[in-house]
Parts: C-alpha cells; sequence; structure tokens
C-alpha cells in the first residue's frame, strides 16, 4: 500500500514536472511552420488555428518536398523548426526514422488509423487520393480511363490522340511524383507497362501540381496522371473546363505528413497545432474549408461523383513506416530513376 | 503459520518471476532477432554484381519484414568487399567482436541516440571481377522487443498471481480445517475439570481419536490413582485417630483411677497403644517413602544376596533374647539386579517383621534366594501358623489386619506389594515347606545387567 502511494506521488511528481516543462520553460508565443503545402490549400486551416490561439503567433514557410528535406538535413539542430509537414511521405518518415521528431502527445493520435500514425511521431493528418485529371472538351468524344489498365490500353491504342498531350510528376525533381511513382511499382503489377505507355505518349513530366493542372485546363494538354487528388478536386470546383477520376482498380492516397521537431522551441504550441490539425475542428475545418481532404473524407460523394454505383473504389492508403524508405535508397533511387527515365523520357519510335 | 507460508510463497514468486523476467527477455529478444535475420538475408540477396561493381537493389521485402515490429526505427548499411559503403547510413555502429568466421553477429549498441538491435552479416563474393567478403549491417529499435516482453511479463505476473492467491487461499483453509479438531478439543479441554469423572467426547475426526482417547485414558488412570490415594488418606487417617483416641482413653482412665495399684497396668496399656501409633507412623512413613522412590524409580546395580545377608544378621541380632532359627540358603550366585536396595530392605524388613511377631516363640524363619532365566525369587519362610487361603488376598489389602490380636498397622504387606510392583515384579503368599507362611518376591531380571 505504501509503495502504491509512493508510486502514485512519483507519477503525479513526473507529470506536474512535465507540464511544467510544457507550460513555462518553452511557453513562447511563436510557433514555426515548414511546409510543403500551397499556402492558398492550407490557409484556412492556418487561420482557423490561429482564431483559435489569437496569442501564437505562427509564422508559415513554404518548400516543395525534396527542398524542405533538405533544409531540414542541412540547418543546425538549434534551428530547427517546430513542426514540419510534407506531402512526401517517404521523405517524412526518413527524418523521423533520423531522429529529427518527438512524439505527439494527445488522445487523438492514438485514435488515429495506423497507416496514418508511425511510433507517435509522424502523424497523416489529410487524406488525398492520387487521380487522374483531363480535359473535359478534348474528351468530350471519348472515354475517359477509369483504371491504371484502361488508361494503358487507351495510350497504346491511340497514340496520335495522347502524343505529347499526357502530363505528370516529374519522379526526379518532385517529392511526391517520386513517392506515387514509386508506390504504383510497389502495388500494380501493371505499372511497367503503364510506364512504357507513358513514355510512347511522350509524357510531359512537371515539378509542380498547379503547372500540371494549368496545362490540362488550358488544353495544353489533355489528361493528367497521377495527380494529388486535393489540387485537383479543388481544381475541378473551381474551373469545369478539367475533369476528375480516381482510379477505379485501386487508387493510391497520400496522408500529408506531419511531425513535431525533437529541438523544437516551442513544444507546447506545435503540440496544440498538431493536435488541432487532427482533432474534430481540424479535421472539419481541412474537409470544408480548405483545399486538402480531411482523414475521413466523405467517400461516397466522392465516388457518386463517377456515377459508379455497382463499383467500389479500392483505396490505398501509402502506410506511414520504414517501408517507404526503400525508395530512398541512393543506389535503389538511381536504379529507379534510371529505369523511369528510360522508360518516359528517351524517345521510341512508334511502331 | 499463515504469515510464514506468505513469506514462502512470496520468495517462490520472486524467484519464479525472475524466471519469467529471464525467459521474456530471452522469446522477446529470440523473435525479433530471427526477424532481424531473415530481413538481412533478404538485403543480401538483393547485392549484385555488375560489371566490377557490387551493387544493392533493396528489397521491400525486408522493409515489408522489418516493419513488422511497425514501432521500431530501421538503419541499414551494406559495405563492399574493401569495406566501402555501398548504400545505407554511413556511420553504423559496428562491433569489435565480431569476426570473420561466423556469417552472423548479434549485439546491442547506440546509433543516432536510440538503442539498437544490430545484426552483421557477412558473404563472400567470388564472381571472376569481384571477389571478397561483402557486409550488411541492419539494426532495430527495440521498442518492439519491449512490448513483446511486458506481455509476456504481464500475462505471465496475472497468471503466476492467481496461482498464488489460489495456493494461498488452499494453505489457509488447509491449515484451517487440519487444526480445527484439535482447537475444539482444546476448547473443551479448557472448559472441563480435570477432576470431573466425564471423558471428552470422541470427536468423528478420525486423525485426532487416538489423541481423544489418549487424553481419556490418561485422566481415567490420573482419577483412579487419586481415588486410591484418597482412600489411602482415609484410611491412614481413621488408624492415627483410632490409635490416639484410644491412648486418649487409657491417659483419661488412668487420670481418673483411684487406686495407685491400677496404674502399672494403666500405663503398660498406655505403651501398648503409644507402640502401635509409633509403629502405624513408622509403616505410613516407610509406606510413603517406598511409593515415592517407586515413582520416581530410583535404580542402582543391587547385590541381592549381600543386602538379605545383612537384614538376616540385623534381625538375629534384634531377636538374639527369643528362640527363633534363622537360616539362609541360596542355591548359586544371583545376578546384579536393577532396582532400589532402600526398598527392598524395607519389604523384606516387614517380611521379617512379620514372620518374628506372628510366630510362635519357637519359630524357624528363612531366607530363601532362588534365580532362574527370568528373574529371581526372595521367599521368606516361617513355621508359624500361616495364613488360611481365603484370607490371603484380604491380608493385601492395606490396613486390613487379620484378628488375631497382635498389634500390627495393617501396612507392612502393602509396602511389600508397591515395592515389588515398582520393580515389576509380583507378590505372593504360599504354603510353606516349614508349615507356616511363604512370602514370595518374585523380581524379573530383565533389568538385570
Amino acid at each position: 500500500m505504501k509503495l502504491l502511494s509512493i508510486l502514485i506521488i512519483l507519477l503525479a511528481s513526473k507529470a506536474f514536472a512535465e507540464s511544467a516543462a510544457l507550460e513555462t520553460v518553452w511557453e513562447s508565443d511563436k510557433l514555426t511552420v515548414y511546409s510543403a503545402t500551397d499556402l492558398n490549400a492550407i490557409a484556412p486551416v492556418l487561420q482557423a488555428f490561429r482564431i483559435q490561439n489569437p496569442n501564437i503567433k505562427l509564422e508559415y514557410h513554404e518548400f516543395n518536398t525534396q527542398e524542405l528535406d533538405r533544409a531540414i538535413r542541412a540547418k543546425p539542430l538549434a534551428d530547427q523548426p517546430d513542426v514540419v509537414i510534407s506531402s512526401a511521405m517517404d521523405l517524412q518518415v526518413r527524418l523521423v526514422n533520423d531522429g529529427y521528431a518527438q512524439p505527439v502527445l494527445g488522445e487523438a493520435v492514438e485514435a488515429l488509423p495506423s497507416w496514418a500514425n508511425w511510433r507517435n511521431e509522424v502523424i497523416g493528418f489529410t487524406y488525398e487520393p492520387i487521380v487522374f485529371v483531363y480535359n473535359k472538351e478534348a474528351f468530350e468524344e471519348k472515354t475517359v480511363p477509369l483504371t491504371h489498365e484502361s488508361l494503358a490500353s487507351a495510350m497504346r491504342l491511340e497514340d496520335d490522340f495522347f502524343a505529347h498531350k499526357v502530363g505528370s510528376y516529374d519522379a526526379r525533381s518532385s517529392g511526391i511524383g517520386y513517392l506515387v511513382a514509386t508506390q504504383d511499382e510497389v502495388t500494380s503489377s501493371i505499372s511497367g507497362r503503364l510506364q512504357e505507355s507513358l513514355g510512347r505518349a511522350r509524357t510531359k513530366v512537371y515539378g509542380q501540381t498547379s503547372v500540371l493542372l494549368d496545362d490540362i485546363t488550358s488544353g495544353k494538354l489533355i489528361f493528367g496522371y497521377n495527380l494529388l487528388g486535393s489540387y485537383s478536386f479543388a481544381r475541378e470546383k473551381r474551373d469545369s473546363r478539367i475533369g476528375v477520376v480516381i482510379p477505379q482498380d485501386y487508387a493510391l492516397v497520400v496522408s500529408r505528413a506531419v511531425f513535431i521537431s525533437k529541438q523544437a522551441k516551442h513544444v507546447s504550441n506545435a503540440q496544440r497545432f498538431v493536435n488541432f490539425l487532427i482533432s474534430k475542428e481540424g479535421q472539419e475545418v481541412i474537409a470544408k474549408k480548405s483545399e486538402l481532404m480531411a482523414l475521413t473524407p466523405d467517400i461516397d460523394a466522392l465516388v457518386s461523383r463517377q456515377n459508379l454505383q455497382d463499383q467500389t473504389i479500392n483505396f490505398h492508403p501509402i502506410p506511414l513506416g520504414p517501408a517507404l524508405m526503400v525508395y530512398l535508397d541512393d543506389s535503389k533511387r538511381r536504379r529507379f530513376i534510371k529505369a523511369w527515365e528510360s522508360a518516359l523520357l528517351s524517345i521510341k519510335p512508334n511502331p | 503459520m499463515l504469515g510464514r507460508s506468505a513469506i514462502l510463497l512470496l520468495s517462490i514468486f520472486i524467484i519464479l518471476s525472475l524466471g519469467v523476467w529471464h525467459y521474456a527477455r530471452q522469446s522477446a529478444n529470440y523473435s525479433y532477432d530471427r526477424l532481424l535475420n531473415s530481413a538481412s538475408l533478404s538485403i543480401m540477396e538483393g547485392l549484385h554484381v555488375y560489371g566490377k561493381q557490387v551493387d544493392l537493389d533493396l528489397p521491400y521485402a525486408a522493409f515489408e519484414m522489418m516493419q513488422l515490429a511497425d514501432q521500431d526505427k530501421v538503419f541499414y548499411q551494406v559495405l563492399g568487399t574493401q569495406g566501402e559503403l555501398i548504400t545505407g547510413y554511413a556511420d553504423m555502429p559496428l562491433s569489435d567482436e565480431f569476426n570473420e568466421e561466423s556469417p552472423i553477429f548479434f549485439y546491442n549498441a547506440h546509433y543516432l541516440s536510440e538503442e539498437v538491435r544490430v545484426v552483421i552479416r557477412h558473404k563472400r563474393l567470388s564472381e571472376p571481377a569481384v571477389s571478397g567478403w561483402v557486409t550488411v549491417v541492419l539494426a532495430q529499435t527495440l521498442r518492439a522487443r519491449h512490448q513483446m516482453m511486458s506481455d509476456i511479463l504481464y500475462r505471465s505476473f496475472v497468471v503466476l498471481f492467481g496461482i498464488m492467491v489460489c495456493v494461498m487461499i488452499v494453505l489457509w483453509v488447509a491449515i484451517n480445517r487440519a487444526l480445527e479438531p484439535l482447537s475444539s478439543i482444546s476448547k473443551s479441554l479448557a472448559s472441563h475439570s480435570l477432576l470431573s469423572a466425564e471423558p471428552i467426547k470422541a470427536t468423528p475426526i478420525q486423525e485426532v481419536s487416538p489423541l481423544v482417547s489418549a487424553i481419556n485414558d490418561y485422566q481415567a488412570q490420573l482419577l483412579s490413582n487419586l481415588a486410591v490415594m484418597k482412600r489411602f488418606i482415609a484410611d491412614a487417617s481413621h488408624q492415627i485417630r483410632t490409635a490416639q483416641s484410644a491412648t486418649q482413653a487409657q491417659l483419661d482412665l488412668a487420670s481418673q483411677s483411684q487406686n495407685l495399684a491400677d496404674l502399672p497396668e494403666h500405663l503398660d496399656k498406655i505403651r501398648k497403644e503409644h507402640e502401635r501409633l509409633t509403629r502405624l507412623t513408622n509403616q505410613l512413613l516407610t509406606h510413603a517413602m517406598v511409593v515415592h522412590r517407586g515413582d520416581t524409580a530410583v535404580t542402582e546395580k543391587v547385590d541381592v544376596e549381600s543386602v538379605m545377608k545383612q537384614l538376616l544378621t540385623e534381625c538375629v541380632r534384634d531377636n538374639v533374647h527369643r528362640l527363633i532359627e534363622f537360616s539362609y540358603q541360596c542355591e548359586r550366585k544371583l545376578p546384579l539386579l536393577m532396582g532400589d536396595s532402600i526398598s527392598l530392605r524395607e519389604a523384606v524388613r516387614n517380611l521379617l517383621d512379620n514372620a518374628v511377631s506372628y510366630g510362635s516363640e519357637q519359630n524357624q524363619i528363612e531366607i530363601c534366594l532362588r534365580t532362574d532365566a527370568t528373574g529371581i525369587d526372595i521367599m521368606i519362610d516361617d513355621a508359624g501358623p500361616g495364613i488360611p487361603i481365603e484370607l490371603r488376598a484380604k491380608a493385601l489389602e492395606r490396613f486390613q489386619r487379620l484378628d488375631n490380636g497382635l498389634s500390627g498397622s495393617g501396612l507392612g504387606l502393602s509396602i511389600v506389594t508397591s515395592v515389588v510392583e515398582a520393580h515389576g515384579g509380583n507378590f505372593f503368599l504360599e504354603d510353606s515347606p516349614l508349615g507356616g507362611l511363604r512370602a514370595r518376591l518374585r523380581l524379573p531380571n530383565e533389568a538385570v545387567s
């Protein structure tokens, strides 16, 4: 009994010490966020957080995914930001693996689906299917391919129609592009054939989603392969010239991954921010106001948009975990890029 | 009792806990070492030689395998034949203990502020272009191991604790049930007067019924001894009072007598009464002494022959004024007897006194000693009137005097009986070949050394 009470006292004092450390030592009114997310897309979420926490001065720095990774690794430990957000889940996982993160505390973390949480240190807070985007005008007379399989066949059969008019991410310079290209290879057995078809159509590669979407909208391209669903749906909402298809055979789902720096100077603010992202209010803001998609999206709404009552879409969320680091291996990456380049970028004579 | 058992159980619990802890650690390490082992093997499979270069196509399966410990970080390193880094983390902690002879080696280390379990695996490449040892180093943090270990520990502790509680309960019940009859006996003993004739109630519990009957036997014995004692005291006090009042009566008569000539007669009667009282007192004291010595079992090696000879000598000296013929007969050398010489002497002296006082003036008294395999007989024969067979049993009772008008305490034969019984023997009154009474003391020689 005595032992028990001592234990309780110890625990209590430990908890007290921790909360005291959170509240006083690191308490400050600042919060630095490094993010590979369009400010436009995430702005409503930041705004909602600012309203909830008016005394926290949030600094938001935007990067692209690979720049972000390099920036974090290059920075001395003392200059690390508080929170790091990126849709390049593989790069985020590797940063966490290398010890750049500290655990996120709170009940909401425990409630996350397992694919969206690794070690409580890196957390997925959005649900963004990888989609096909097409120019509606160009496809007026044609059926839009709804699966990877039918896309590969269509590009093979209608070579002239697709030639120079297909766009995708540049796996070499875009973190998200590399992630989805490698996950295609892991997930699907036809990815090789598809890459070959993309190469035959002389697919143009882009570093940024927005430019890619611009070109599809303008008609410079007619089809976009493997685009981030969040930005695409947002664009589709604003501009009726494009259409978005969630592939039916399988749809990879990327989750924007966030972690708190181990050396964060404003830990309690960072904890508050990350907990806000996965809280009910935060998720509501993401779903309704931002261009991002919440963790539990209204999947029925997405599916019914495509008039597919008889078929369900096989959503395939990419799980956060060390397996994502496989394709970050230098040698593996070299090998993959080489294959990707030879498939997509080498000019092949039409048969 | 229960407290001591609890301490014993607690120590067993602690010992078992240590065992369980060891087992949990072992099995957690074993399970996840196998995982590391297979993953490193899988990575090794990804090694290829391109031209003169060793290259690694990191297998996705290896990492999926590692992801079975889904909360753990993974670090890896692949070194070429010259020890150059092919891919992976450049600064992995390598063990000094590792030697080239074993193809695989496990150890714990510290890397990137995490405790990790590391496996090093070697493989010899013998391609024409490249030959030498390549090395795969694979490390994993310990979270899953600790998780598994605490799972096993927790479950084992729950089971162990359950067993301990059950054992405690069983023990408690068993001890209570086992001791219940004893406590009921002690309760009834507490409320029970030893002097009441009522025995303790028989118990239905088989194991303790011998105890109950032993207690009852003991009580019965005690009560009968007490009864004998009470009767003896009653008898003795009656005898003493009788003798005192007789003396008193004679004194009164003498003091009231007017005739001086009667005085010598009164005096003679008073002397006789006084003699009787003295003799009675002596006999009582002797009896008490004999009984006491018998109870306390004072034993020594007794040379019966010399005791008897000495006694006879004394007796002859005391009765030198009488016409009594004393004789002594001993067939062969008697062995030494374990016994109490003082008690024996008292007994035989009583018998000799009896023979002298109850026999005629011209008596013949003989001490006859005999021995055989089982014991010795001490016989005192006389040529006196003897005791008729039908009165012999009565003669052995205490304070029973055969009405022959002679002064006697009625204790003499009782003393003899007590002494003989204390020596484990028997006392008989028989016909003597001399015509009178033979008093025979049969003493077994089991105590003879």
